[in-house]
């Protein structure tokens, strides 16, 4: 049996901090730096919300970016259903943070990179584990 | 565009610089070329990152603290999500 690439999703908002580099988030830049050797997927409403952040030839030139790497970045255009989404508010989140807690469990990926305090801290029993970018920086340590 | 004597130079050193790889085995040069792969992906994503920073600055939105950034993203993600989930 062949065990494939653990694939990550990076929250919107690990993007964001990276690029920015936000004073007070320093490991989002550092997650940044490591893409090459991550396999990233980018579900619908991660995808939707960096569109609206960076001006569009800047989401141009994000995009070009990560096509370079297309066999460890994966951007995901389909919808969740409706119902996956409900699910996840009945667990405590709110709509958009539910759409992307159904879009993960969909896609089957296992861990959430976040700064999210929702995600870390207040919603219980998601199938799927969420890390601070630092944790995440951790692990990325312990395996290199 | 680069005088005659620069081209020439820069040709010669690439010319150096390939038979340099061209003795290394094959996996040596594969793990070079990711190497390289892996340094052009993050000198265009630092590129990217000034860039958009340099328009945050002029915009004035640059010095925004985390946590006013991450309130301005959930509110996005919830506007977001109401358009698409809309019923």
């Amino acid at each position: 049996m062949t065990i494939g690439p653990d694939w990550v999703v990076l929250d919107t908002n690990i993007w964001i901090f990276g690029l920015r580099h936000q004073p007070e988030q320093p490991a989002c830049a550092q997650v940044l730096q490591h893409l090459p050797q991550l396999h990233v997927k980018i579900p619908r409403q991660v995808r939707l919300e960096l569109q609206a952040n960076p001006r569009h030839e800047e989401m141009r030139a994000f995009f070009r970016l990560l096509h370079r790497h297309a066999g460890q970045t994966d951007l995901r255009w389909e919808q969740v259903d409706l119902s996956r989404v409900r699910t996840y508010q009945r667990l405590g989140c709110k709509l958009g943070d539910a759409a992307v807690a159904a879009h993960i469990e969909v896609l089957g990926i296992g861990t959430l990179v976040s700064e999210n305090r929702d995600f870390l801290y207040e919603i219980r029993g998601l199938p799927f584990r969420v890390l601070r970018a630092a944790d995440f920086l951790r692990e990325l340590g312990e395996v290199e | 565009m680069l005088p005659q004597w620069e081209g020439d130079r820069v040709s010669l050193h690439l010319n150096e610089l390939a038979t340099k790889i061209a003795t290394l085995d094959p996996a040596e040069q594969e793990a070079l070329w990711e190497k390289v792969a892996e340094l052009n992906f993050q000198r265009g994503l630092e590129a990217l990152a000034q860039k958009y920073r340099a328009r945050l600055a002029a915009e004035g939105t640059l010095d925004q603290t985390a946590d006013t950034v991450m309130a301005e993203l959930k509110k996005l993600r919830e506007e977001i999500a109401a358009d698409d989930y809309r019923t």
